[in-house]
């Protein structure tokens, strides 16, 4: 049992595919959900799924340095700026609408 | 060997736990439910950082993600009362358009993945120094250095304080009937237009 475990440990496609499924399910939340709220937390799980994928490929490549490690804490932090201004916008749409479901908001005009 | 096999049941583990907590962020009705959803895949992340060899990104995963921005998403639910208003029942077309166009891309990728030879895969021991490395990396300012993303960065994150916060705040409340809309003569108002305002706001004059 321990044997065939070991032989069949994850390489770099079963890392790839684990990130690519991530990034789906995050798609489908980004396309289905009204809520806008909800839109920005399936962004965040296409983001991991993309800082993911860099730590991945980091850790596969025969580059000793942390390169990849470098760019997921980029990501990281880009997904936290991000999320501070869309939330701001939500915020304050809602104190101008009363609402934030996206299918409303279709007009620049406050 | 044996840390072979804990490393093989660790990942698939993980990433079935992982996958099923990310399709119940993106599928629960009930927001603060699928924020919980979020926090709990944000954080399994962390165990697969770990699982890589990155034990530097995993404390900052849980920093950032789960101190900062699960937080703030919760805050943000509770702010605009999104549980009460909208249950998020989203129309049965998008849905299905939703999970074909996700699909579509899913297979493509795994097509691409499939037909790919990665020519770096080596399996290479851990960094001697993670964080070291990380460290000196960032502040390097040669050709292979981040120096300039990372004061670049800096600035980013300047920028998301100062418009989080110009955004947010508490605008004037919109124009009101019997006032010149803010102007020098309209706030010298009269106390008895005010009382007006008060009782009829909307109506009367345009």
């Amino acid at each position: 049992m321990i044997e065939l475990l070991a032989r069949h440990s994850p390489g770099l496609p079963e890392w790839l595919t684990l990130c690519v499924v991530l990034y789906s399910i995050g798609l489908y939340g980004l396309l289905t959900r009204r809520n806008a709220i909800a839109m920005l937390m399936a962004v965040e799980i296409m983001l991991n799924a993309a800082a993911l994928n860099f730590v991945v490929f980091d850790r596969f490549s025969t580059n000793q340095q942390a390169d990849g490690q470098v760019m997921a804490l980029f990501v990281i932090v880009m997904a936290a700026a991000e999320i501070v201004v869309g939330m701001a916008i939500v915020v304050a749409l809602y104190r101008m609408r009363g609402t934030v479901d996206i299918n409303q908001m279709n007009s620049m005009r406050g | 060997m044996i840390s072979s096999a804990v490393y093989t049941v660790m990942f698939y583990g993980l990433s079935a736990a992982v996958i099923l907590l990310a399709v119940l962020a993106v599928n629960l009705r009930q927001l603060l439910r699928a924020a919980l959803a979020l926090m709990g895949m944000l954080s399994l992340s962390a165990g697969l950082y770990v699982l890589l060899h990155a034990e530097f990104l995993a404390g900052v995963q849980v920093l950032v993600y789960i101190g900062g921005i699960v937080v703030l998403i919760v805050f943000a639910i509770m702010l605009t009362r999104s549980s009460e208003l909208l249950e998020d029942h989203p129309r049965p077309l998008a849905q299905v358009l939703g999970a074909l166009l996700s699909m579509f891309f899913l297979f493509v990728a795994a097509l691409a993945l499939r037909d790919t030879r990665f020519p770096v895969q080596v399996q290479t021991g851990p960094p001697v120094d993670d964080v070291r490395q990380i460290g000196l990396l960032l502040l390097d300012r040669g050709a292979t250095g981040y120096l300039v993303p990372f004061e670049l960065l800096s600035l980013l994150l300047l920028v998301a304080i100062i418009g989080g916060t110009v955004i947010a705040r508490k605008v004037a409340p919109p124009k009101q009937p019997f006032t010149t809309g803010g102007d020098a003569r309209g706030e010298t108002i009269t106390e008895s237009a005010r009382t007006q305002r008060d009782i009829v706001p909307g109506e009367g004059a345009p």
